[in-house]
């Protein structure tokens, strides 16, 4: 067992969720309760990520974000920061790879709320935050759950983006899955048996955590 | 602003509204304390955006919105008071309840002014006043009824001590055991409350017998406000008599009677030329009508009578009797509607509720084959302008 891969891609798995949290319950919030002409497209552009190769997306972050780009120069230039090959381009990369994992179910959830709740609130004299507070977000929590559950698993299955844009790195982007990749390549099989199972094994607790936690919000109803 | 000093009577709502978008809306109406009004119309009249205006949740493009002593809108002055700051109790048709939360945390929703554990004790005090036992006031809305949801609903409408009650449908979803229960609630409240109360039905019955007054609405329009009596005994256009259900509305020409004195009590009487709709158009029937002088002779009307004014059989012909064939009796339990058609003005029919003893008059009639005379009281027809608006 690669211990520091592991832990790595826990690391990412955690920053990721951080970041992609506010930013998943402001965008879904508003995609839910927002109606524009441009909708469609903003809603395609979520969901990008899911349909596009990991790869191509790995490509376009390099390109754009890589030292040649002008982005990339003037990050460099203003904050010395460079996002290529190191855990903060991973961490970009794949927060910009998770947007849809987060910001679809967040949605959903957000939607499923009656519109009726919300004026209820508002003539029962509660301000947005208070609605916010004890209204939606107690009742989008399920939704809101299973966004983080997905996105945090996913983050540690990450494979093609972290590969194009971070390389493989050993304890900075060597991630646990770029880790079996790499034993598989070295044929010690043994090692990679044993992180592919610790993977499953984790993924499907979390999968089977999230539907269970919803489905008891869900029936408490 | 000048110091006013405490208006000494207690004032009520009164609401002028003029819109054409999104959707129209206008009129006024004006509610008293103590009084409770029904809007009643046809489905996508207004009358749950006439509601929402009143509860801040919408705002008019003009209006002037007035409860008590404040004012909650008054678009002329840029005024609009959030629903948050109105002192608004409004009842949802499907009540709106939080479904996370227990009956006594819903009502407590309402009062988080206060400190907490003055918040649970209020709540479940407005929920003994709705008659919710201690052990339903803990569960969550799906584990209560319909008629146990609504009242969670209105204890929460009133836990803010409102100034104005709204209540959208409050009957459309409750069986017929609830309804019985919220009619002695709503008639508990409003003398408890001494707020007016405004609610959204479709059912003219129920708003009949349980308002003081009622508002006709279509398409976004207020028609006509009054008391049900007053609506049914004179409607102000024919659209409002068929929208309070007015069974007995006929077309006639109205005439005055020129030359004619009043008579001693002062009135003066016009004839109605009331042709069949059905007929040639040479059979016509000539009714008594009071001349209020606001129709030109010559002029096409309608004209509508209630059932009060309607005598079958009478002791003593008066003006206006008509003899009638009888066409068809229905039982309907106590009472029976009876259809009888004027023997001199075939094909039109007049609809005339009748008790089982002059039911049990009728049918003898109509087996014998002969005419019941019918008086159609002249102070009972009311006559208005064929044309809407």
């Amino acid at each position: 067992m690669d211990w520091t891969a592991l832990i790595l891609s826990l690391e990412l798995a955690a920053a990721t969720l951080l970041v992609l949290l506010p930013v998943g319950l402001v965008l879904g919030r508003w995609l839910a309760n927002t109606r524009f002409a441009g909708k469609a497209w903003i809603e395609a552009l979520v969901v990008l990520p899911l349909v596009l190769p990991p790869t191509v997306l790995g490509y376009y972050l390099l390109v754009s974000l890589g030292g040649a780009s002008p982005v990339g120069q003037w990050l460099q230039a203003q904050f010395g920061l460079s996002l290529t090959f190191n855990f903060a381009g991973l961490l970009v990369a794949s927060v910009v790879f998770n947007i849809p994992f987060m910001v679809q179910p967040v949605q959903r959830a957000f939607e499923a709320i009656p519109r009726s709740l919300g004026e209820a609130a508002a003539v029962s004299g509660l301000g947005f935050w208070q609605t916010l507070w004890r209204v939606e977000l107690p009742l989008a929590w399920p939704g809101i759950l299973s966004a983080m559950v997905l996105t945090f698993v996913h983050t540690l299955g990450e494979f093609g983006v972290v590969l194009m844009v971070g390389g493989s790195i050993p304890g900075e982007t060597r991630t646990i899955a770029i880790a079996i990749y790499d034993e598989v390549q070295g044929f010690n099989l043994a090692a990679a048996d044993q992180m592919s199972l610790f993977l499953l094994v984790v993924s499907l607790l979390a999968v089977a955590f999230s539907f269970l936690a919803s489905a008891r919000t869900t029936q408490r109803r | 602003m000048s110091a006013q000093p405490a208006a000494p009577t207690p004032r009520g709502l009164l609401a002028t509204l003029s819109q054409s978008m999104p959707m129209p809306l206008l009129g006024t109406l004006r509610c008293e304390p103590e009084e409770m009004l029904a809007l009643v119309g046809p489905s996508g009249a207004g009358k749950t955006s006439l509601l929402r205006c009143l509860a801040g949740l919408m705002r008019p493009t003009e209006g002037r919105i007035e409860v008590g002593t404040s004012v909650w809108c008054d678009t002329a002055q840029s005024l609009f008071v959030p629903p948050q700051q109105r002192q608004v109790g409004l009842v949802f048709q499907h009540y709106a309840l939080m479904p996370h939360l227990s009956a006594e945390d819903n009502v407590a929703l309402a009062l988080l002014h206060l400190p907490r554990p003055e918040r649970l004790r209020q709540a479940r005090h407005w929920l003994e006043h709705v008659h919710l036992k201690p052990e339903q006031q803990r569960r969550r809305p799906a584990e209560l009824s319909g008629g146990q949801q609504q009242r969670v609903a209105v204890a929460r409408a009133l836990a803010r001590q409102p100034q104005l009650l709204l209540l959208d449908e409050p009957f459309s979803a409750v069986d017929q055991l609830s309804r019985l229960k919220l009619y002695q609630l709503l008639g508990e409240l409003r003398r408890e409350l001494r707020i007016p109360i405004v609610l959204v039905t479709h059912d003219l019955s129920e708003a009949r017998r349980l308002c003081d007054q009622m508002v006709v609405m279509d398409q976004g329009q207020m028609l006509q406000q009054g008391s049900p009596a007053a609506l049914h005994r004179s409607p102000r256009n024919a659209r409002v008599a068929d929208l309070v259900g007015i069974q007995n509305r006929f077309e006639a020409t109205f005439e005055t009677d020129e030359g004619e004195a009043p008579d001693p009590q002062g009135s003066r009487w016009a004839t109605l030329v009331w042709r069949s709709r059905r007929g040639s158009g040479a059979e016509a029937l000539r009714l008594r009508v009071r001349d209020k002088g606001k129709i030109r002779s010559g002029t096409p009307v309608s004209w509508v009578v209630a059932g009060e004014g309607l005598e079958l059989m009478p002791a003593q012909a008066g003006p206006n009797t008509l003899a009638c064939r009888v066409l068809e009796i229905l039982p309907l339990g106590e009472i029976s509607l009876c259809q009888l058609e004027p023997v001199a003005l075939p094909g039109e029919v007049l609809q005339v509720y009748v008790t089982a003893v002059q039911r049990a008059a009728l049918e003898a009639a109509q087996a014998g084959g002969s005419d019941v005379p019918l008086q159609l009281l002249p102070g009972a027809l009311h006559v208005m302008p064929t044309r809407l608006g």
